[in-house]
């Protein structure tokens, strides 16, 4: 299950990443989210920010695993939705939007170029 | 990485903390029967296990999540081949941790009596070893007088909630149902002799106070050389679910504390 997908805008190639800003980063998670949901045949529905993962998406779980492994295949280690997810309650875990990804992914590099 | 190709089927694997560099403690752990998937463990126990320096491998079983559904091949000596031949295209030759949830339990106990050399411990979660009690058990759950009563829960709940948004767990359970015989051939494995003298590695079990399975922390005790169980009162079988935390630090301690924590809670 390898993506096809360019590495991120603000890759150079030393591997160090500049952090993306939030359009970047919707462009980017929108296509990666489209690979997982190809194969229930809804890749041709707009993903925004106030997309949600289980009521417009209707990803479950083991899609989120697969949402997971493409996130850090493209963006690296420091992008770690596994622990993201894991540091959530049921609740929070139903509501999350596409938006709510775009800002700790965007946080999560922003942190790590910090450091 | 995502799929491999193992004991003729195509095994979905998730692997979190591994570095080729170093060679760390492997734990691999097995999900429940049906409605469920490595996703159970990928947002729980594994990150925070990874971040503790533990290379963590999660497969989906077979008939599940996005391995291969077979339409037969669902004896418990299946689950073991699968996870025997699955160590050996992740190329771990060391014994590694297993950790099971439910049936994924018993598939640990499983692989602990038929493969002791790669096994260095196992942590159950509500489970038991795949003996008399556990078959009974699985026929009254999967086959029964009347179908079984997970079967029956599931497609009563599929019934009920016709088009209900997520449904895909338990369309996928009621898939492995209708096209397979798993339900069938699970209750029909090759069970360990009742004395589990079988089992010779560490083991730990965990119970919820509220679930029936708890009663049998003494007879693995007895039984077992080197057993140490704890029951999580007012629990019942979704320790996992209902208390993450809680299961995830004494999996934790039990991994990284290992035998001195065993001797300890022996002593006690």
């Amino acid at each position: 299950m390898t993506t096809e997908l360019d590495r991120p805008v603000g890759q150079s190639d030393s591997g160090r990443t500049s952090a993306p800003d939030a359009a970047t980063a919707l462009a980017d998670i929108s296509a990666i989210l489209r690979t997982v949901l190809e194969e229930y045949g809804l890749d041709d529905s707009e993903i925004t920010l106030d997309t949600s993962f289980h009521d417009d998406l209707e990803l479950e779980s083991i899609d989120l695993v697969t949402l997971s492994a493409q996130l850090r295949e493209f963006y690296g280690e420091r992008v770690n939705f596994a622990a993201f997810i894991a540091d959530r309650g049921l609740e929070e875990i139903i509501a999350l939007t596409v938006g709510d990804l775009v800002g700790y992914v965007v946080d999560s590099l922003a942190v790590a170029e910090v450091g | 990485m995502a799929t491999m190709r193992v004991n003729g089927i195509d095994v979905h694997v998730q692997r979190l903390g591994h570095d080729s560099g170093s060679a760390r403690p492997v734990v691999v752990l097995i999900h429940g029967l049906l409605i469920d998937s490595l996703a159970s463990y990928y947002f729980s126990l594994a990150p925070r296990l990874a971040e503790e320096g533990l290379d963590v491998v999660m497969y989906d079983l077979r008939g599940h999540g996005k391995t291969s559904r077979p339409p037969t091949g669902y004896r418990m000596e299946d689950f073991v081949d699968d996870l025997d031949g699955l160590l050996d295209a992740l190329v771990i030759d060391r014994p590694v941790h297993l950790v099971g949830n439910s049936f994924g339990g018993a598939v640990a106990y499983a692989m602990a009596a038929a493969r002791p050399e790669r096994v260095a411990s196992v942590i159950a979660i509500e489970a038991e070893p795949p003996a008399r009690a556990w078959a009974r058990n699985m026929y009254e759950g999967l086959v029964g007088e009347q179908g079984g009563l997970v079967v029956q829960q599931v497609t009563q709940w599929l019934r009920e909630n016709p088009g209900e948004r997520n449904a895909r767990p338990f369309r996928a359970a009621g898939r492995v149902l209708d096209e397979t015989a798993l339900a069938q051939e699970i209750p029909l494995s090759a069970l360990l002799d009742e004395d589990l003298s079988a089992i010779r590695c560490p083991v730990f079990a965990i119970f919820g106070g509220a679930s029936k399975l708890s009663a049998q922390t003494g007879m693995l005790e007895a039984s077992l050389p080197h057993c140490r169980t704890v029951v999580l009162p007012d629990l019942g079988h979704s320790v996992l679910v209902e208390a993450t935390a809680q299961t995830y630090a004494l999996v934790r301690d039990w991994l990284l504390l290992g035998q001195e924590a065993h001797a300890l809670g022996e002593a006690r």
